[in-house]
C-alpha cells in the first residue's frame, strides 16, 4: 500500500501567523491530533497537540515565554518531514518510528494534499489482515519452496473458495505459515478438503 | 397466568434447500416440530401459520437492486451480477426457489414479531428463521435475505425499542450492521472471536456510532468456551445492557452452532448451558418488557443431533412446559433415517470437559477480562444515553 491509500486527506492547514490559541479550538473541533502550518501556499511546518496543549503550563516541553496569544510559528516543528502519495507505507511507518514523530504532511508537486499519521498506519495494517470482509480465518503451514502456495491456491480455487487476504506473520528457513481469510462460513470443510490433499492446515483444528 | 405462545410454522419452510449436501438443513424444523409433537409440547392451537409478507419489507432493510437481482438470479438471469452480491457461491448456490424460500423465511419471522406487538400473544418462536449474516446489498454465509432485520424494522415502524440477543457461535455482523446508527436498537452478540470465526467482526471495540454509539455490544469469546465461561460473560454483559436499554420487545437469535458437537465453530457449550441461556432470556423479557419475547432459530449444523433439542428446550423455557428426560423413540426411529445417523437418547448432554486445565483457567481468565472490558466501555455510554433521554 501507499501513503495515497491510507492518508487523511484533504489535512487542515493553518497560517503561521494565527494565535495557538485559535489552534487548540481547532484541534478539539476537528478531532485530528497534529496540524500542517502553510505559508504562501509551502509547508513550512507542523504543530501537534501536544506542542499546543504545552504553551503557558509547566510542562518540562513548554517553551519558556510562550503565550496562548503568541502566533503559531513560535512554536511550530521545521524544518517539517513531509512524505509523498507515492511512498510505500513501511518506509513511511520506519520514518515516523525512527525520528519518533506522529505524522507527516502528504506533499505532491509543493502542494499539500493530505496528511499521514501513525494511526492512519494502523488502520491499514487492520485493513490488511482483511477484517471487514465476512470471512473465516485459515493457518496453512507450506514448504518454503517454490510454487507450495500456488498449490495451496489452486485447491482453493477448485473449491469455489475466494481468497480475501493472505499474510505471513512468520517464517523460518524451512516452513512459512501462511494467514489466509477466506469467504466463506464453512471452514471445516474446506480444511478437511485441504487436509486430504496433503495441506498442513492448523486453524482450524479438526474436529473432536 | 399462563404465556400466551405461539409457534409459528409451514411446511414450505422446512422443505426448501440450499444445495445437495449443504450444511444448513432446513429441515431440522420438521424434526423439532415432530419432537415438541410427541412430548405433548406442541398442541395444534399455538401453532400459528405465517402472514404473507407485506409489500416493501424486503426493501425496507435490503438494497431494492439486490432483491431484484435475487429474484432474477432465482430464475437462472443476471448470473454475474448476482456473483458480485454473493450469490452462485458455495456458501450460497442459487437454485430456483431461492427468492421464494427466503421470503418466506422473512414471512415467519415478521409474523412472530407482529403476534407479539399485536398482543395476539407474548412470546412467539419463528424456529425457520435467525438469518443474520445477510446484508443490505450482498448474501453471506448461507443468509440471503435477513428476516431478523425485516422483522426488527417492522417492530421499529410501530414505535418498538428492540434489543436484540444473538448466542449464534457467529457474530451477528447482518443485525449489527443495520442498526449500527440507531438509539433505538440494541444488539448484543455473544460469539466465537472473529479472530477464529467467520465472519471475522464482532470485537468489542465495535459499540455503534452516532446516536447508536453504546448500542452495539459484542463479546468475542475464546475457541473451546464452555457453559460456565458463556454464562459468566453472559450474566456480566447481557441484563446490564437489556436494563440501560429498556427495550418494548426483545429478539433472540438463537443459533444452536454453539454446541460442543457442531462442525462449523469451536465453542463447547452443552445443552444444559444452552438451556440455561433461554431460561435467562425468558426471565429478562418478563422483568424488562412484560415478558415480549420473539425467539428465532440461526445456525446448527450437527442438524438433527442438537438444533432440535436445543430449540425445544427454547420452547420449554418460553411456554413453561417440561421437556422429558427421555426422548421419544419413534421420534429417534423416524429421524434417524433422515440424519443418516443414531440420534441421542436424552434432552441434555453433560458439560464436555475435553480441554487442559490449564488451557480451560487461560480461556476463562480472557472471556471474563473482554466481557469485563466491554462492560466498563459501554456501560459510560448507557448512562449517558439514558441520561439524555430523560432529560
Ligand atoms: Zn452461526
Amino acid at each position: 500500500m501507499l501513503v495515497r491509500d491510507v492518508m487523511t486527506t484533504p489535512a487542515v492547514a493553518i497560517d503561521p501567523d494565527e494565535p495557538i490559541s485559535d489552534v487548540t479550538a481547532l484541534l478539539a473541533q476537528r478531532g485530528v491530533r497534529h496540524f500542517p502550518v502553510v505559508e504562501n501556499g509551502r509547508v513550512v511546518g507542523i504543530v501537534s497537540d501536544r506542542d499546543v496543549r504545552t504553551v503557558g503550563s509547566d510542562h518540562p516541553d513548554a517553551r519558556p515565554g510562550v503565550r496562548p496569544s503568541d502566533p503559531v510559528r513560535r512554536i511550530m516543528h521545521h524544518p517539517v518531514w513531509t512524505a509523498h502519495p507515492l511512498d510505500p507505507i513501511e518506509d513511511t511507518a520506519k520514518f515516523l518510528r525512527d525520528h519518533a514523530i506522529g505524522a507527516m504532511p502528504v506533499v505532491e508537486d509543493e502542494d499539500l494534499i493530505g496528511i499521514v499519521s501513525a494511526s492512519d498506519l494502523l488502520d491499514a495494517l487492520v485493513r490488511m489482515t482483511g477484517v471487514g470482509q465476512a470471512a473465516s480465518r485459515f493457518e496453512v503451514e507450506l514448504a518454503n519452496r517454490p510454487g507450495a502456495l500456488a498449490r495451496l491456491l489452486t485447491r482453493l480455487s477448485e473449491l469455489d473458495a475466494n481468497v480475501v487476504s493472505v499474510l505471513t506473520p512468520y517464517s523460518d528457513p524451512d516452513v512459512v505459515r501462511f494467514v489466509l481469510r477466506v469467504g466463506t462460513i464453512d471452514a471445516r470443510h474446506v480444511a478437511d478438503t485441504l487436509r486430504a490433499s496433503g495441506f498442513d492446515v492448523t486453524w482450524p483444528p479438526t474436529q473432536p | 397466568m399462563k404465556p400466551r405462545v405461539r409457534f409459528v410454522y409451514a411446511p414450505q419452510l422446512a422443505a426448501w434447500r440450499l444445495g445437495e449436501d449443504h450444511p444448513f438443513k432446513p429441515e431440522r424444523l420438521d424434526a423439532l416440530k415432530d419432537l415438541l409433537e410427541r412430548t405433548g409440547l406442541l398442541p395444534d392451537e399455538l401453532v400459528r401459520a405465517p402472514d404473507a409478507l407485506p409489500a416493501g419489507s424486503l426493501e425496507a432493510v435490503h438494497d431494492p437492486g439486490y432483491v431484484e437481482v435475487v429474484r432474477a438470479a432465482s430464475h437462472g438471469k443476471r448470473l454475474e451480477e448476482a456473483y458480485r452480491h454473493g450469490l452462485g457461491t458455495s456458501d450460497t448456490p442459487l437454485s430456483p426457489g431461492l427468492h421464494d424460500a427466503v421470503t418466506s423465511v422473512c414471512a415467519a419471522t415478521w409474523t412472530a414479531m407482529n403476534v407479539v406487538l399485536s398482543g395476539e400473544a407474548t412470546r412467539a418462536a419463528a424456529f425457520s428463521g435467525g438469518l443474520h449474516h445477510a446484508m443490505r446489498d450482498r448474501a453471506s454465509g448461507f443468509c440471503v435475505y435477513n428476516d431478523l432485520n425485516v422483522a426488527i424494522a417492522h417492530a421499529r415502524s410501530k414505535g418498538a425499542r428492540v434489543a436484540y440477543l444473538d448466542v449464534d457461535a457467529h457474530h451477528g455482523d447482518g443485525v449489527q450492521d443495520a442498526f449500527y446508527a440507531d438509539a433505538d436498537v440494541l444488539t448484543v452478540s455473544l460469539h466465537e472471536s472473529g479472530r477464529y470465526l467467520f465472519p471475522g467482526t464482532g470485537y468489542g471495540s465495535e459499540l455503534g456510532r452516532e446516536a447508536g454509539r453504546g448500542w452495539s455490544v459484542n463479546v468475542p469469546l475464546e475457541p473451546f468456551t464452555d457453559d460456565a465461561s458463556f454464562l459468566e460473560a453472559f450474566d456480566l454483559v447481557v441484563p446490564a445492557a437489556l436494563e440501560a436499554f429498556a427495550p418494548d420487545v426483545i429478539v433472540l437469535q438463537a443459533g444452536a452452532d454453539a454446541h460442543a458437537l457442531d462442525p462449523l465453530a469451536d465453542l463447547q457449550l452443552s445443552l444444559q448451558g444452552m438451556r440455561a441461556v433461554y431460561e435467562r432470556v425468558v426471565g429478562l423479557a418478563d422483568a424488562l418488557c412484560e415478558g415480549r419475547l420473539v425467539v428465532t432459530g440461526g445456525g446448527g449444523y450437527a442438524a438433527f443431533h442438537v438444533p432440535p433439542r436445543a430449540w425445544a428446550h427454547a420452547w420449554s423455557a418460553m411456554t413453561g412446559a417440561p421437556l422429558p428426560e427421555r426422548l421419544p423413540e419413534a421420534w429417534r426411529q423416524r429421524w434417524r433415517d433422515v440424519a443418516g445417523h443414531d440420534l441421542p437418547e436424552f434432552a441434555l448432554d453433560a458439560p464436555q470437559d475435553t480441554l487442559p486445565e490449564s488451557r480451560r483457567v487461560a480461556m476463562t481468565s480472557h472471556n471474563r477480562a473482554v466481557a469485563r472490558r466491554v462492560l466498563d466501555v459501554a456501560s459510560p455510554l448507557w448512562a449517558r444515553r439514558v441520561g439524555e433521554e430523560s432529560t
